[in-house]
């Protein structure tokens, strides 16, 4: 009896055991080979609903000009993405491309699994890229993928109810505002009785994650572009913090901002947008407009297929207003196709396929069609001159286009100075500290004293007292 | 049911009066739970609008298929997603029925050696998160056993859940041991006992377990998200995801997919109904 | 001669037993056992896909200094500790007023409550989302104000972020819970309420002495898969507060799954899962110990 309980627990250990051979042994993605083509996967979302189709096309026509290559497409929805990708890395198989954020390459980086195309990559390729955009793909010298777009990211304005408030936002988008006349400019805005209020002057998307979103986009005009300086120190630990962050505070406790901002998401901010419960939202895109026009089509339509009690609205592109007097700086998140590399060596030629895969996905009528669904404008040659054969978006606002032509030229510059490991553990004081204490202040829990030490101990332990800005 | 007080002809206004306080409190209930679904059903009737033009409202005024439509005009594969849950759940609940049925009665009922120390390492195991344990099952199935993309593995790594031999073994484990003893010195085997005995009184427990492992095979998202590329692949659950883009969510045609995807769990639960109300007839059996 | 008949018979039974588990006891050593060693391997290492190196206890003992760790431990303790005895007890009040009705309306009732675990985790996180929106106009807010209470913002405020993930929780788990006790329930033998009858019990008695002895394996099987999976949550706080605010919902599955994934620091965050493995399993034995003194095993 002991003697049948052992064996099938040694037939089980065996078992698990040659598993965790194999385990260990397992290949991972090797240069694969079908009728002698060299394959190249990518992992990309779907930009918008037409985009699961053209993914396909698109994969279709770079094998036709290609037939020694074979690129595989996989799609996944573009909130999904990074857990499928992020298994996939830890798992040692990640695929050839992918799409993912800039902000994303430290944290790839530090797996060294990214591949550093430069070497692979013909002159033409990177050439063909504003020099600074591109840079957001660059860490050290390395270059570790290609741009799609650059999306500013703004804040936007109901533009009847700015004129209503004698705001002069044509002026605005020219020459920015200060927080102080921001601030007087959405007091107009509110619509109160009493307690009740009925529109407010600005509502921005700080649910959940969101909150992060909010502080990102408005500390870059408060001096404080990066989280580290250009001699490497950690910035937010900067006192500039705390009048900031008391500035940010007292939008809410003028009642200009709802007091239960901590939890309005992204969709309840463009309900209330698009129904007149405020005038000013964020954070604002591009895309915003033609979300906007659409509407007011099915309200002149009145067939009930408008968003129900919404207003006809003109989207304004507005730029984020200054603190203390620093100078202006947009937000742009810069999104592209990175490299990878699987567990075993990459011969150098395919490599180089993947480089030129990756290009195709980033340029020419690729990138156009990408920057006009998103109803902005490329930032590489070929995808501009793609751009201008496209028939061109209809009824686009110019002075909204102008606007963020102005603010793409202001976008904060790219950082390839900082390391990657500097660069994860800003990343987690922010998910773990920043954003957390900041989501407390919005809900009037904490103080900006209290956030602004916070992040000074937290900053401390990780870069000690002299990486740090200590003014 | 002798579990309430059967009141005689003279006080039967006894008897209506609890019932329908009774009535009351589960009517109530029921309107707390099924708020939820009520409003995911009135939402996919809605235009197929980003997310912001959801309407926050109990009553629809605008009722139109569109959303029904663009979803399966979204992509080819929409049936096809569904026909692949079936697929997958179906495989998963039969073969969750009968063999954590038989383990859960050899738990339960059945002594042999190692049976509690194995029990207890099943029950551990359970205990570490997936979030972790993902990461080597991917390993194992996507570059060891090169499963990409196949049925198998959708399937194997729910082949046999723990969760149902655990409750297995608890409801088989309150079977009286005499009417199994009583077998046993007839001269049945163990796995006659099963087929004969337990089995045909565990209908109840049996349907349950079907029921729920179909209801948590087919909204499984993650494993499935992972383990297939093809869009042919995906499963109902992976394919609703499918509506979220740069800037916005398709609201009513995901409302509308979740809508789709909960009828054929609807159909099965009034399928198997009659088994959840029969019980069990220990006292036939033993009569 | 009675024990050597009695020895073979046993003999005969732990053949069929092992047939019984093989299938399941294989699976498990393939798709759950090698994988949580593998995680338990991976726990003393610093792990890169490419390369990793042996840390020994490093990774313990990083989360052990880590204050984070603990609170988010504290913070799955009170959302289990609350939320797995109220959905138990309320699935057993509806359950026990479910059975004397008549089929048809005892199926009705039935679906209803079965319905919200039908629907997928997703769309209904969007529903929650519009049932807590923050401002007077939202659904929950005008329920609370008929009765006087002022607006609460619901998901944004650390006071009731938590309670807000509790109330969904509840109500979306309910229904499997009350199919499982039905179930229960309807194995119970008529004919001890008919003993418990003529002994001249009350309605209490015959709950107290009668249906909860005889449905006690059920319930120890509800709380601790309760328990497991309350410990493990991580999609209602991911979908809904991302932990916050100042991390008043960072449950140990979001922290583990950050770890693993957002920060590629997989060792640690199998350290963590281990670790809250342990904490799982030291409370399971607890409600063994209490719980099921009586219900043989």
């Amino acid at each position: 009896m002991k003697k049948r309980n052992l064996s099938v627990l040694l037939a089980a250990a065996m078992i698990a055991s040659t598993l965790a051979g194999c385990g260990t042994t397992a290949k991972g993605t090797a240069v694969q080979q079908s009728n002698g083509k060299d394959i190249v996967k990518a992992l990309l979302p779907p930009v918008s609903a037409s985009y699961q189709e053209k993914l396909m096309e698109y994969a279709k026509e770079f094998n036709e000009a290609n037939p020694d290559l074979e690129l595989q497409i996989t799609t996944a929805s573009w909130e999904d993405i990074t857990e499928k990708l992020d298994v996939q890395v830890n798992a040692g198989s990640p695929p050839d491309i992918a799409f993912i954020g800039s902000t994303g390459v430290t944290k790839y980086l530090d797996t060294e699994m990214l591949v550093d195309i430069s070497k692979y990559a013909d002159k033409e390729m990177i050439e063909d890229y504003n020099a600074d955009i591109i840079n957001y793909f660059k860490n050290g010298d390395g270059l570790y993928g290609f741009p799609a777009y650059v999306e500013i990211q703004a804040i936007g304005g109901n533009k009847a109810m700015l004129e209503e408030a004698g705001i002069d936002w044509q002026g605005i988008q020219k020459n920015g505002w200060t927080y102080e006349e921001f601030r007087e400019a959405i007091k107009k805005g509110v619509v109160k009785d009493g307690d009740n209020y009925s529109r407010y002057g600005f509502v921005f998307a700080c649910s959940g994650v969101a909150a992060k979103d909010y502080f990102s986009i408005f500390v870059k005009n408060a001096g404080m572009s990066a989280a580290f300086d250009k001699d490497l120190k950690y910035t937010y630990t900067s006192s500039h913090m705390v009048p900031f962050l008391k500035d940010i505070r007292a939008l809410i406790d003028d009642g200009s901002m709802p007091k239960e901002l901590s939890s309005v998401d992204a969709g309840k901010r463009w309900n209330m947008f698009l129904t007149e419960q405020t005038m000013i939202t964020g954070k604002g895109l591009s895309v915003f407009e033609k979300l906007a026009t659409d509407n007011n089509k099915k309200l002149a339509a009145n067939d009930g297929s408008a968003v129900e009690g919404s207003q006809e609205v003109e989207y304004i592109v507005l730029p984020v207003p200054t603190f203390q007097g620093n100078k202006q700086q947009a937000q742009g998140a810069v999104d592209g196709y990175v490299c990878f590399r699987g567990k075993d060596e990459p011969s150098p030629d395919h490599l180089k396929n993947v480089a030129k895969a990756a290009y195709f996905l980033a340029s020419g009528k690729r990138a156009a069609e990408t920057c006009q669904e998103l109803y902005i404008s490329p930032i590489c040659k070929s995808g501009e001159e793609a751009f201008a054969s496209l028939p061109p978006m209809e009824g686009k606002n110019e002075n909204n286009t102008n606007a963020v032509k102005n603010l793409a030229t202001q976008v904060a510059e790219a950082r390839p100075d900082i390391p990657a490991d500097l660069g994860a553990k800003a990343i987690k004081i922010e998910d773990e500290v920043i954003l957390p204490k900041f989501q407390g202040l919005l809900a009037g829990e904490i103080t900006p004293e209290e956030m602004h030490e916070a992040i000074k101990k937290a900053a401390v332990e990780a870069f000690g007292e002299e990486g740090c800005v200590m003014d | 049911m002798g579990l309430f007080r059967q009141y005689g002809d003279n006080q039967k206004y006894k008897s209506v009066l609890r019932n329908g306080a009774m009535t009351a409190i589960l009517l109530f209930l029921a309107v707390l739970t099924l708020f939820p679904i009520y409003y995911m059903v009135i939402s996919s009737f809605g235009p197929p609008n980003e997310i912001g033009a959801a309407s926050y409202t109990l009553f629809p005024k605008y009722v139109t298929l569109d959303s029904y439509k663009f979803f399966f005009g979204f992509s080819k594969s929409s049936f096809r997603w569904i026909v692949n849950s079936m697929i997958v759940a179906g495989v998963v609940t039969l073969s969750n029925v009968v063999f954590a049925g038989m383990a859960g009665y050899a738990f339960a009922k059945v002594r042999f050696p190692g049976s509690k120390f194995l029990f207890f390492l099943l029950l551990f195991a359970m205990m570490v998160p997936y979030q972790v344990t993902q990461v080597p099952l991917y390993i194992l199935v996507a570059n060891v056993l090169k499963l990409t993309d196949t049925y198998t593995a959708l399937i194997v790594p729910s082949l046999v859940t723990f969760y149902n031999v655990f409750m297995a073994k608890q409801f088989f484990s309150s079977l009286p041991t005499s009417i199994l003893e009583a077998a046993r010195t007839e001269g049945c085997n163990q796995f006659q006992i099963l087929i004969k005995i337990v089995i045909p009184i565990s209908k109840t427990i049996l349907s349950v377990m079907a029921i729920m492992t179909f209801m948590g095979s087919w909204n499984t998202f993650f494993w499935p998200f992972l383990i297939c590329n093809n869009e042919q692949m995906q499963t109902i659950q992976v394919g609703l995801k499918n509506f979220s883009f740069a800037n916005t969510t398709y609201f009513s045609p995901m409302m509308a997919g979740a809508t789709i995807s909960a009828l054929p769990m609807f159909i099965l639960f009034f399928t198997l109904q009659k088994y959840f109300l029969e019980g069990v007839t220990v006292g036939a059996v033993k009569g | 001669m009675q024990t050597a008949k009695k020895r073979k018979r046993l003999n005969n039974d732990a053949k069929w037993g092992y047939v019984f588990v093989f299938v399941p006891i294989v699976s498990f050593i393939i798709f759950t056992l090698y994988p949580v060693v593998q995680a338990a391997i991976v726990s003393f290492q610093s792990y890169k896909p490419l390369k990793t190196e042996f840390v020994g206890f490093s990774n313990y003992s990083n989360t052990l200094k880590n204050g984070l760790f603990f609170k988010s431990i504290w913070n799955t303790a009170v959302y289990t500790a609350v939320t797995v005895p109220i959905s138990i007890l309320v699935a057993f009040i509806i359950s026990i007023l479910l059975v004397p009705f008549k089929k048809r309306s005892q199926s009705f009732f039935k679906a209803v409550f079965y319905l919200p675990g039908i629907a997928s985790g997703v769309a209904l996180s969007f529903v929650w989302k519009w049932i807590f929106d923050p401002l007077p106009s939202g659904l929950l807010n005008s329920v609370i104000r008929a009765f006087g209470i002022q607006n609460q913002n619901w998901l944004g405020s650390s006071q009731t972020a938590m309670l807000s993930l509790i109330i969904m929780t509840i109500f979306s788990g309910l229904g499997s819970t009350v199919i499982i006790y039905v179930a229960a329930l309807l194995g119970i033998d008529p004919t001890y309420y008919e003993v418990a009858n003529i002994d001249g019990a009350t309605f209490l008695q015959r709950i107290k002495y009668v249906v909860w002895p005889m449905v006690k394996p059920t319930t120890v099987f509800l709380t601790i898969t309760g328990v497991i999976n309350a410990f493990q949550a991580f999609q209602t706080a991911y979908l809904m507060t991302g932990g916050g605010p100042d991390h008043a919902t960072t449950m140990v599955g979001l922290l583990i799954f950050n770890n693993a994934f957002k920060y590629f620091n997989y060792g640690e965050a199998c350290a963590q899962a281990l670790l809250l493995a342990g904490i799982i399993a030291v409370f399971a034995v607890f409600q063994f110990k209490v719980m099921a003194a009586d219900v043989e095993y």
